[in-house]
């Protein structure tokens, strides 16, 4: 093999890791960087709920920033999701969740902005989010997993649908006073169990 | 000075000329090798936080296989108009021809890379609206070649049994990777949208040719290499093509589900629950088929090797995709079942598939500086 062709092959191959090392650098740095605001912890003022021995708390960031590197930035709606399992045995969960508000459609969670912004989410709470559509909780264990939601214009109340019992659905309602973000109800609805 | 820059102006259209007039139908496969990387790495830096770096290198493939596909899409595309009869004589050869779709295929991929990393570089609206730009020309491609060649191969009448190989699962394969996509748009922007029941039925349509062309090329190709012997060496990477469409498959179902959790547990009265235990059931199963077959490639290759010479052929990028789409696949079933484990074998495979990558670049290179590009083998 020529010395020119090898120098090729090397610039081929090396192009990927470089790029993907200056853009995890260049992340991790401040310069392109959302800012975190998190303006509610159920775990903290003890609201979350308890259904069947689990535990669900949330913690809430209204605003999450999130830049694309070739875009300017846009705020999400941010929540990691806790669930505790006070049970003496284990759970196998396996949680969905919807975003609806009055004026747009409801849609689901984006995973996509979640694994881009996980880490730092991660490193502010102090907890790893799960990967997985469904996960094992030992008893007496924790498990937490992030949800993001796109954010509409001009948002002033939401609920999110969590869908984590069988028999179920967590709606966790908001709504904006003042500026500031309310979490005005929670409540646990039951689900349709007949046909059509 | 004017003639001389006349004379290379013209040396240079002639050279461009002699490149198009070469640049057969499986370039496609070199975009396939490289843009499914990007997927590879995304799922491996899902790992844990200490892989994070690798949804970043990710990014970086998913651009070089852009540049690639974009700079491979302009002679392939040139080629039809310039040289028909050049690709005329391809859509006719049994081997060739069935590399037409892979082009159509890079359109797809673009659009799946799009769909998980493009949120990263223009944001989710600007991705998910071009990745269905992909979706619907990458479909249409696939579409109108699975026509071509099927109908080119039962008129014609120079089709040998030795002819058959696993190249031949290219076309069902195409038709697979459609509803990948379809599922993937389904899965995050689309599901509430007009158009879910398009993505839909597009994704279903495919889902069929393909799951069912599938099962009878396999049949024609295992009773070929049964009665005539395995084929020559130059055609041992197709082998790995036979991995491909039960990690395809797999890859299809999860993503289906996840789409169907998106609809709010249900997708046109499909419901996550009841659905959910038997996707995990069959995923596993196309998983292990798609595991043997990875070992069955793996003994024959070696049989290549011992026993004839297994030289550098461009048909080397066909280890690369395939076994890339069995990383995907083992990736998107931790999700459901046996995580610790599937994310181990994960990032073994992440790693062999850049193994394998890097060593086809290599041998790519020192095959064009051969000049083995400008004397295609037929």
């Amino acid at each position: 093999m020529k010395a020119r062709s090898i120098i090729v092959s090397l610039a081929i191959v090396f192009i990927p890791f470089i790029i993907g090392m200056t853009l995890f650098l260049v992340k991790s740095s401040a310069v392109i960087r959302g800012k975190a605001h998190f303006i509610m912890d159920t775990r903290k003022n003890n609201k979350g709920i308890t259904y069947k021995g689990i535990k669900v708390d949330w913690t809430f960031c209204p605003d999450w920033e999130y830049k694309p590197l070739f875009f300017p930035a846009e705020e999400y709606l941010v929540f990691m999701f806790h669930y505790k399992n006070n049970n003496d045995y284990d759970v196998q969960l396996m949680p969905s969740y919807t975003f609806a508000s009055p004026a747009d459609r409801c849609y689901s969670s984006n995973e996509e902005i979640s694994m881009y912004i996980e880490d730092d989410l991660e490193k502010s709470l102090k907890a790893d989010d799960q990967t997985p559509i469904t996960f094992n909780i030992p008893p007496n264990a924790s498990k937490h997993y992030i949800v993001t939601f796109e954010k509409p214009e001009r948002l002033d109340s939401f609920y999110i649908d969590v869908d984590v019992f069988r028999d179920i659905t967590l709606v966790i309602h908001y709504k904006k006073e003042n500026g500031i973000w309310e979490d005005y109800e929670n409540e646990l609805v039951k689900k349709y169990k007949g046909r059509g | 000075m004017i003639g001389t820059r006349g004379f290379k102006k013209e040396v240079t259209m002639a050279m461009f000329k002699k490149i198009v007039k070469n640049f057969g139908p499986e370039w496609g496969a070199a975009v396939m090798g490289t843009a499914a990387i990007c997927i590879t790495m995304q799922l491996s830096s899902e790992v844990s936080r200490f892989f994070s770096p690798l949804l970043y290198v990710g990014v970086g493939f998913y651009l070089l296989a852009t540049v690639m596909f974009i700079t491979f899409l302009i002679p392939w595309i040139l080629r039809f108009f310039m040289y028909p009869e050049e690709i005329k004589k391809d859509l006719q050869h049994p081997i060739r021809g069935n590399f037409f779709p892979t082009m159509p295929i890079s359109f797809i991929l673009a659009g799946t890379g799009t769909n998980k990393l493009g949120p990263m570089l223009f944001g989710p609206w600007f991705a998910y609206h071009l990745s269905i730009v992909f979706f619907f020309l990458g479909a249409i491609g696939i579409f109108i070649f699975g026509y071509l060649l099927v109908r080119t191969q039962f008129l014609n009448r120079d089709v040998r049994l030795e002819h058959a190989n696993f190249s031949w699962f290219i076309p069902p394969v195409s038709h697979l990777i459609i509803p990948v996509l379809g599922a993937c748009s389904m899965d995050v922007y689309w599901a509430g949208t007009n158009l879910a029941p398009v993505l839909f039925l597009i994704s279903m349509v495919a889902l069929g040719i393909g799951f069912f062309n599938f099962l009878f090329v396999g049949a024609a190709i295992w009773h070929r290499y049964t009665y005539q012997g395995i084929p020559e060496a130059r055609l041992a990477p197709t082998l790995m093509v036979g991995i491909t469409p039960t990690a395809i498959i797999v890859i299809f179902l999860i993503k289906f589900i996840q789409a169907v959790e998106a609809s709010h547990g249900g997708l046109f009265g499909i419901n996550f629950m009841s659905l959910f235990p038997l996707i995990k059931i069959i995923a596993s199963v196309l998983w292990g088929y798609s595991l043997w077959w990875l070992m069955l490639v793996v003994i024959l290759i070696t049989h290549y090797i011992t026993t004839k010479a297994h030289p550098f052929v461009f048909g080397w990028w066909a280890y690369t995709f395939p076994f890339e789409a069995f990383t995907v696949s083992t990736g998107l079933l931790a999700k459901c079942v046996a995580t610790q484990f599937l994310h181990g074998v994960l990032i073994t495979l992440n790693i062999l598939v850049v193994i394998v990558w890097i060593i086809v670049v290599f041998g790519t290179i020192k095959w064009l500086e051969s000049g083995a590009f400008f004397k295609p083998q037929h």
